[in-house]
């Protein structure tokens, strides 16, 4: 082997670090099986149920409206992608443990950069999907089913279960950056979530909850609804994703990897 | 010596690290390296090697005292500090799906070089060990050489004025294992090296400064002749010429002598091993008298055993049986 010779000084590119994190990581999700069990699952599920709904439409003869499956399967993500969503994000910083982590984090990078890379691929990813997967379900449901669905509603029926999800996503790798082991995380975390959401259940239906945001579905999908109240909702879910993040950022700047 | 604190590559002061109040790793290292050291760091398993190593990258943050590099605290978000070093930990991983030249770019997009910047050196580098034919594989296919010479590369992608590598040689075959020590030599002309490793035959042949730990404390920190100054050399071994009856009186005569504890003939070589007390110099002068005095020629003389090997267990071995006078030269040091 020979030694390299040196070079003139160059100029660094100080975001070029949380870039390469989160491509690498976008592109490490993309590629997961969990992400995939995810995606095909959920399309599983919308495709064999939107057309169990035509079916019943067109050859039943049963009215069937767009609102309601449309808010079934918005039901159904809150339920039941969230252990999956737990699962993708939990593992985003804590499976890259020990010497994995030594060669990323003794390079050129800081854990802020390390930690707001990894929290923005996973965030942009799910959303992602979950608008592509929400759009795409819209569109069929427009044709297949007697629409009355608004525009405006499903918009804000969309952005209202995507700010729910991306409070889960964040606190999972908040979770991430606090625990050494993976399957604590997604233990703990899947305990919580689900904890918090019955323990929201008993407050009173004006507070904004996922519960709240259950119940309200459908009438948004067929735009009764207020900005306020979608606002209020979007603005509290805002909040907690912005504490949990500052809290996982915080902590793991002054961890040991 | 560096009289100014920011001359030093790296200065540690009582740095110590607990872990989780359970495990004490390091205990009171205090430490300084100047430019153009080539640092070997010595210790038994478990000595607190690898620790001090992360705690100079910042990867780990001391439970009390404190690291400089280039004279200013690192931290774990001290990423314009690290971007001046090159690190190569133990067994190193590597994304398996990805092949040489996407790694290197990743690590050197992690160091914030620009594509004009990053594209000619990754591939220089690739080039430099040797793993131009393995460019487009995947890592997963590498042998432990091919993994060691693709963290050497990502460790110098940078082009760091100080380089970690925490033991280099280890898994390596003795073709490659010479190769990254003759690598070792040639950059520790223009770089500051920090080598940790189990072979003390590799600190011996490329490192000109020692720091040897043991269980968490650094028992000795200096150069390498000084290290092997310590040494008790007692055990010499002398290929002889002459007529056999000759050599077997000498050997007689030597056996009389009182400076030596044994002494051995094996055909034309004699062994000798010196009493604790002896002074070696005269002792040996007393040998070639007596083998002058018989017309004995002497081919060659050399102290038996490897210097760095033996000074290193001495030093381990007098720490250990200190016990609790340990504690006596905190207090007088303080």
């Amino acid at each position: 082997m020979d030694a390299p010779t040196a070079a003139a000084q160059v100029k660094i590119n100080r975001w070029l670090p949380y870039w390469a994190v989160f491509q690498a990581d976008v592109r490490q999700t993309l590629q997961s099986w969990v992400y995939r069990t995810w995606v095909f699952v959920s399309v599983l599920v919308t495709v064999g149920y939107s057309l169990y709904r035509y079916g019943a439409e067109h050859e039943a003869g049963i009215l069937q409206s767009a609102s309601h499956l449309v808010s079934d399967l918005l039901r159904w993500t809150l339920l039941g992608s969230v252990t999956l969503i737990i699962v993708l994000t939990v593992g985003s910083i804590s499976s890259e443990r020990g010497t994995m982590a030594d060669s990323i984090l003794s390079r050129g990078i800081s854990r802020y950069q390390y930690f707001l890379g990894k929290w923005h691929a996973r965030l942009v990813t799910i959303l992602a999907t979950f608008f592509v997967l929400g759009a795409a379900a819209l569109v069929s449901c427009h044709f297949l089913l007697h629409e009355d669905l608004s525009l405006i509603g499903s918009v804000a029926a969309l952005v209202m279960v995507a700010a729910l999800l991306a409070v889960v996503s964040t606190c999972g790798v908040t979770v991430s950056a606090l625990t050494n082991s993976t399957v604590v995380g997604i233990t703990a975390l899947w305990v919580a979530v689900y904890g918090v959401g019955i323990v929201l259940s008993f407050l009173t239906r004006s507070t904004p909850s996922p519960t709240w945001l259950l119940q309200v579905l459908p009438n948004v999908l067929h735009g009764h609804f207020s900005w306020y109240t979608v606002a209020r909702f979007v603005g509290w879910s805002a909040l907690t994703s912005a504490v949990a993040a500052v809290f996982g950022l915080g902590y793991f700047s002054r961890r040991d990897v | 010596m560096a009289d100014n604190a920011s001359d030093l590559v790296v200065e540690t002061y009582k740095l110590t690290k607990i872990y989780q109040n359970r495990q004490i790793a390091l205990n009171d290292v205090t430490l300084r390296i100047e430019p153009g050291c080539v640092l070997g760091l010595l210790g038994p398993n478990g000595a607190g090697k690898t620790t001090l190593l992360r705690l100079v990258l910042g990867l780990h943050r001391p439970t009390a005292g404190w690291v400089r590099a280039f004279g200013r605290f690192m931290t774990t978000n001290a990423a314009d500090l690290r971007r001046r070093i090159g690190y190569i930990p133990t067994n190193p991983q590597f994304p398996r799906h990805l092949t040489p030249i996407s790694y290197l770019d990743y690590m050197a997009r992690l160091f914030g070089l620009p594509r004009d910047v990053r594209k000619p050196r990754l591939a220089s580098l690739i080039r430099a060990v040797d793993l131009l034919e393995a460019s487009g594989q995947r890592i997963a296919g590498f042998s432990n050489g091919m993994t060691a010479r693709l963290a050497v590369a990502t460790s110098l992608i940078n082009e760091p004025d100080l380089l970690i590598w925490d033991e280099p040689t280890h898994g390596l075959d003795p073709e490659a294992r010479r190769s990254m020590l003759e690598l070792i030599k040639s950059l520790s002309r223009e770089k500051t090296l920090i080598v940790s490793s189990h072979n003390l035959g590799d600190i011996d042949e490329v490192c000109n400064h020692a720091a040897v730990l043991s269980r968490g404390q650094l028992i000795y920190c200096g150069t390498l002749q000084d290290l092997k100054g310590r040494m008790r050399r007692n055990h010499y071994e002398l290929d002889l010429e002459g007529e056999q009856k000759a050599i077997t009186k000498s050997a007689n005569l030597i056996k009389a002598l009182q400076d030596f504890k044994s002494v051995n003939l094996r055909h034309r070589r004699l062994e000798l091993y010196l009493n604790d007390e002896a002074v070696n110099s005269s002792a040996l002068a007393n040998v070639l008298m007596t083998l002058s005095d018989n017309k004995v020629s002497l081919v060659s003389i050399r102290s038996v055993g490897q210097q760095t090997e033996q000074a290193f267990l001495d030093l381990v071995e007098k720490e250990e049986s200190r016990g609790f006078a340990r504690l006596y030269q905190v207090d007088d040091a303080a």
